[in-house]
């Protein structure tokens, strides 16, 4: 039994190392970009949230963020909700701009408009989309001895990036990305999960033509 | 303290803890509220909390309040929300200790403001089989005088969801709810206030330009 039990673990050891596979295409359409990058001016992602049935994850949005500054740390992504809370009550689902020229209108009220010029606010970006779970199938059951059975289910990502240029106030490109992919988890005794990063691999996507947008490394 | 006592009394703990187990989950909302990024209109404004908003709650509405099992707590959040949002506002904002009735002429303030929650709905995971917590509430304002005429009056709707799949529990999902419900209350209230005809009689008849109000 005991070696049994050092082989399953072995197995599932090994098969922790792995990951399932995701596919993943992007589509971009950008115009305008800056030719030097962005400078000292500041880029905020926002995610959409109006919708009834679902709303972009905030970690989605994060996700995004963080794979700019790693790849290029001179450009200065303002925190989501830093900048939610900076222009309460201006960018909540209810009152957030859905168009470019609503930004003018925004403008027109001092507090903002001063707020803005402080941030250095030139580019900001919406995010529009999420990570859904389908397709499951399998079972498992537990007992004290461990857990037998095996199980799979599927993710599917879209997501949706549309940059806006603040100053112009213009819509100045758009990405596209969606993955999908299939994980597994086999148990004997010791489940072992085998997760396909979608939405991880979305990020990357999306965050790779952000990149080459903004920066003027890439 | 003899052993007989001191079984008692650990007896007696042991009851409390029991007994204390068997009530309500209960969620006291709490939340960070930013003021409103807001040009404040020229005035002094009164506000009146009445007890019915700032100890206001739900429960399980198929149950009794005692027989739910769970209970949210929103008057705490509600009033301070609105406190902050109104502060926000208006150049003063003077937070009423009685209500505004006949015969009544301080403190000196343009008019008072007073906030009711009329209905709240909610949508649970067991309700809707989907990992969504919702809030919707609709509130009813009176805007009166110190002495209690009214000026105007009307109603509001605000909404909050949040997935669970992004929180660790589901009093935490409850509670973030509730405050994007609030924070959509405060942000459909000062997004629209003057924009109401008899709030925007009232403004003209206290001088307000014009070019003050939200466009």
């Amino acid at each position: 039994m005991n070696t049994f039990f050092l082989r399953a673990l072995a197995v599932s050891g090994l098969m922790s190392l792995t990951t399932a596979c995701v596919t993943s295409t992007v589509d971009e359409m950008t115009f305008n970009e800056p030719t030097e990058g962005i400078g000292d001016s500041s880029v905020v992602i926002l995610g959409r949230r109006h919708s009834s049935d679902y709303e972009t994850e905030p970690d989605f949005v994060t996700c995004v963020g963080d794979h700019i500054t790693s790849h290029d740390d001179s450009i200065r992504v303002i925190d989501e909700l830093e900048f939610l809370n900076a222009l309460y009550p201006w960018f909540e689902p209810r009152t957030a701009p859905l168009y470019p020229k609503n930004i003018e209108q925004l403008l027109q009220q001092k507090p903002v408009a001063e707020k803005m010029l402080a941030l250095k606010l030139e580019y900001l970006i919406w995010l529009d989309g999420s990570t859904v779970r389908s397709d499951g199938a399998g079972s498992m059951a537990c007992s004290f001895n461990g857990c037998f059975g095996f199980g799979t289910w599927s993710h599917d990502a879209n997501y949706e990036a549309t940059i806006w240029d603040f100053t112009d106030q213009a819509e100045v490109g758009q990405v596209n990305t969606s993955a999908s992919g299939q994980s597994y988890m086999p148990a004997v005794i010791i489940p072992i999960p085998i997760i396909a990063p979608v939405q991880g691999a979305a990020c990357d996507g999306i965050g790779d033509q952000l990149l080459e947008f903004l920066s003027s490394e890439y | 303290m003899t052993s007989v006592n001191r079984r008692r009394w650990l007896f007696a703990l042991l009851m409390l803890v029991a007994l204390a187990g068997c009530g309500p989950n209960r969620v006291i909302v709490d939340g960070n509220f930013p003021p409103p990024l807001i040009e404040p209109l020229p005035l002094t404004l009164g506000v009146w909390f009445g007890d019915d908003f700032a100890r206001h709650e739900f429960f399980d509405g198929t149950k009794s309040r005692d027989e739910s099992s769970w209970v949210v707590n929103t008057g705490a959040a509600q009033v301070q929300m609105w406190d902050g949002l109104l502060t926000g506002m208006f150049d003063q904002v003077i937070v009423l200790n009685d209500q505004p009735e006949a015969g009544r002429s301080s403190p000196a303030v343009a008019a008072v403001l007073i906030p009711h929650v009329e209905e709240l709905q909610y949508a649970i995971p067991e309700h809707t089989q989907i990992k969504v917590y919702e809030i919707w509430m609709r509130y009813r304002f009176e805007l009166v005088t110190i002495d209690g005429q009214p000026i105007a009056e009307w109603t509001m709707s605000s909404y909050g969801k949040t997935p669970t799949a992004f929180l660790q529990s589901d009093q935490e999902a409850v509670n973030l709810a509730a405050v994007m419900a609030l924070r959509d209350a405060g942000a459909n209230f000062s997004s629209h206030f003057t924009q109401f005809p008899a709030v925007q009689d009232w403004l003209r008849e206290q001088g307000v330009p014009a070019d003050t109000m939200t466009p």
